[in-house]
């Protein structure tokens, strides 16, 4: 019994010493960076192992090398919802300069993003936004508005500007892909008058429900000539079904995803193109208005901003726009591992 | 027979500095000052309670495994069952319009009640724990799912409720005196009362227990129902903390728990274990996530870390037991060997 008391003794002792002793020296540390000082930025991908964060981060290193300035690069590694919480508050204590994140849980995290706040660190979200009132940028890798034409832009250009096509979606109530729907519609119905969308099905996110879909799509309409998919898993999931079905070429397959997982259709010329963003540059774009944000050179109200390499970029609101999405085909398709 | 050695163990300070806990104060000690050299800031006040802040729920789940893991039991369904009562309170405040304070005493119930399944199963059907609470463990988190339909989530909660979860209540960490009171609780049974004892008893041999006419199926229903009770009181901080409550709420946090009592000391097939140990182990791995942050080194480092900590711990509490046969197997080799030696 004694030992017991003795050791919760020896616990009480070492905590409280550890505890106070060294606070006093801390705010000699703290506060933001003078101008002397390198800046830390803090850069959170929704999950660590995930390989378009990984991506994400070859651009954030480059930008960061470029500016001189320190980052630090973590992220959840279990599906924890509350892990990201955890891991800004560890980056507030640490007293990093600014935060970049995207974010897994938009209510969540925005409850630790706005003490970031709050204690004078400058917070920018990127790929999936946070409340408003939590950060003051979001770097917006695309607009519905972009991948909608993007995508139809890309049918047009193979069908030669007619014929059938089909869409295959994940659910027809998914906000973002309705959104993207929309446009893709309103493009269609402007530019391209000699297409015909012959039908919209969903494929709940499974690989294996594309390729019975599609399989479905192509003995239903025997003159289709493009399958678009807007969702990633559907993307090989048609390519599948073209495949199988022998139509390798008369009908083409265009969409939505990672390149790695499109990789060999793409070259087995199943599947025409793969659109998405460059993640390099996302990346290196968030890093870069991330050190803007926190030198002071990037406020709120700006309309454009010089983002290195890239060049001049739009900010809309309080959103910066990377652009027009990027498509990966044949030709450069290799050059991307994500 | 055990409370003799133990006593004389007390008397001997070798006894004592080899004891598991001791063992792992001196590696929380030690973590603590490697990490206070590499990090500026590992050491303030803020980042103490940052790791306080961030272990209050494994925390609380460990406290109240630490008993079912005496009885030879065990619990996998505590971290669905935070994830249920966090959505469950989100919609007793935000559809049924009651005020923070009522949904939680309601909460308390749910998980009180849901614990009360565990132990009705085991000790009524005498079903293994494992199964009945692997069972459990997909049936809470799928109602959880199933009510929010996986995507409805809980926010907004008013800054009075937040409280519990990110403000200073008597300049410590509001959750932290939650914390403190559970664990004196738990210490307390556990340690001074025949309740305590009965758990051991019932974790070295429930059919022997049963014999020396102890309630069994009691104490054991007990423990479920004191896990299932603090499984809510986590979730409803969990909730005031991220200031969200999700289906996804405590994912994996079974798994932290068990990792917390075992590293702490206490044997996986009941009989023999401290609470002070589970502290010691909470804190041994929260300090190790923390500290890795600080020493600017991946957070995957942690799991690695964590398991070795686990295994090293354990082997170095194992060892003194193995001296006395290493002594004698090196002492049959060199006999062995030595007409080896003369050819």
């Amino acid at each position: 019994m004694k030992k017991t008391i003795r050791l919760f003794l020896a616990i009480a002792v070492v905590v409280s010493g550890c505890g106070k002793s060294p606070s006093p020296s801390s705010p000699s540390d703290g506060g933001s960076a003078g101008a002397g000082k390198k800046l830390t930025i803090a850069l959170m991908p929704k999950s660590k192992g995930n390989a378009y964060f990984i991506s994400c981060k070859q651009g954030a290193d480059e930008a960061a090398k470029a500016l001189g300035v320190e980052l630090l690069f973590d992220g959840p590694t279990d599906p924890d919802p509350a892990k990201q919480n955890e891991i800004i508050e560890n980056w507030i204590t640490l007293g990093v300069d600014a935060i970049a994140a995207a974010c897994e849980n938009k209510e969540g995290i925005s409850t630790a993003l706005r003490k970031a706040k709050q204690k004078g660190i400058k917070v920018l979200t990127y790929d999936s936004d946070a409340a408003p009132d939590a950060r003051e940028f979001f770097v917006n890798q695309a607009t519905p508005e972009g991948i909608g034409n993007t995508l139809m832009d890309e049918a047009g250009r193979l069908t030669g500007g007619e014929g059938e096509f089909a869409v295959i979606t994940a659910s027809l109530t998914a906000a973002n892909m309705n959104e993207w729907r929309k446009h893709i519609e309103a493009r269609l119905a402007s530019k391209y008058p000699k297409m015909k969308l012959m039908a919209t099905k969903p494929c709940d996110d499974l690989k294996d429900k594309a390729q019975s879909e599609a399989t479905a799509l192509l003995s239903a309409y025997p003159n289709l000539k493009l399958i678009m998919a807007i969702c990633s898993p559907a993307v090989p999931g048609a390519a599948e079904a073209v495949k199988q079905a022998g139509k390798t070429g008369t009908v083409k397959v265009i969409g939505l995803g990672l390149p790695n997982e499109n990789k060999k259709y793409v070259k087995e010329g199943v599947t025409q193109s793969v659109i998405l963003w460059k993640t390099v540059d996302l990346g290196y774009l968030t890093v870069h208005a991330t050190a803007a944000l926190a030198r002071g050179e990037l406020k709120s109200g700006a309309t454009t901003y010089a983002a290195g390499r890239l060049g001049k970029m739009e900010i809309k609101g309080d959103s910066i726009l990377l652009g027009s999405p990027f498509v990966f085909n044949r030709e450069n398709i290799d050059q991307f591992d994500f | 027979m055990k409370a003799n050695s133990e006593l004389e163990s007390l008397r001997n300070w070798k006894g004592i500095l080899l004891r598991h806990e001791t063992v792992l104060l001196m590696v929380l000690v030690l973590e603590w000052f490697y990490f206070n050299s590499v990090g500026r800031r590992f050491g303030t006040l803020d980042n103490t309670y940052d790791i306080v802040r961030h272990s209050v729920e494994i925390g609380l789940l460990a406290l109240v495994m630490t008993p079912i893991i005496l009885t030879g039991g065990i619990d996998l369904s505590v971290g669905s069952l935070l994830g249920l009562c966090a959505i469950l309170f989100g919609k007793l405040w935000r559809d049924a319009g009651m005020p923070p304070w009522a949904a939680g005493i309601c909460t308390l119930g749910i998980g009180a009640a849901a614990g009360g399944l565990n132990a009705l199963l085991i000790t009524w059907l005498r079903l293994p724990p494992l199964i009945v609470t692997l069972g459990t463990y997909s049936l809470f988190r799928g109602l959880a799912e199933a009510i929010t339909h996986g995507v409805d989530t809980f926010t907004n909660f008013p800054a009075s409720f937040l409280f519990l979860g990110q403000e200073r209540w008597l300049g410590i960490p509001a959750q932290a005196s939650v914390f403190l009171i559970v664990a004196v609780a738990v210490w307390l049974l556990v340690h001074r009362t025949t309740f305590g004892r009965s758990f051991r008893a019932i974790g070295y041999s429930s059919e022997g227990a049963r014999y020396a006419g102890m309630p069994v199926e009691r104490r054991m229903a007990l423990v479920y129902v004191l896990a299932g009770l603090v499984a809510s009181v986590a979730a409803i901080i969990y909730t005031a903390r991220l200031g969200q409550a999700k289906a996804d709420a405590g994912t994996g946090y079974e798994l932290f728990a068990i990792t917390a009592v075992v590293l702490g000391g206490t044997s996986i097939f009941g009989g023999a274990g401290s609470v002070h140990g589970t502290l010691l182990g909470v804190a041994a791995i929260a300090v190790l996530n923390n500290g890795l942050v600080h020493a600017r080194q991946p957070r995957e480092a942690a799991g690695m870390l964590t398991g070795a900590l686990l295994l090293l711990a354990l082997s170095a509490s194992a060892a003194p037991k193995l001296l006395p046969a290493l002594r004698a197997w090196r002492h049959s080799c060199a006999t062995k060997s030595e007409p080896a030696k003369v050819t």
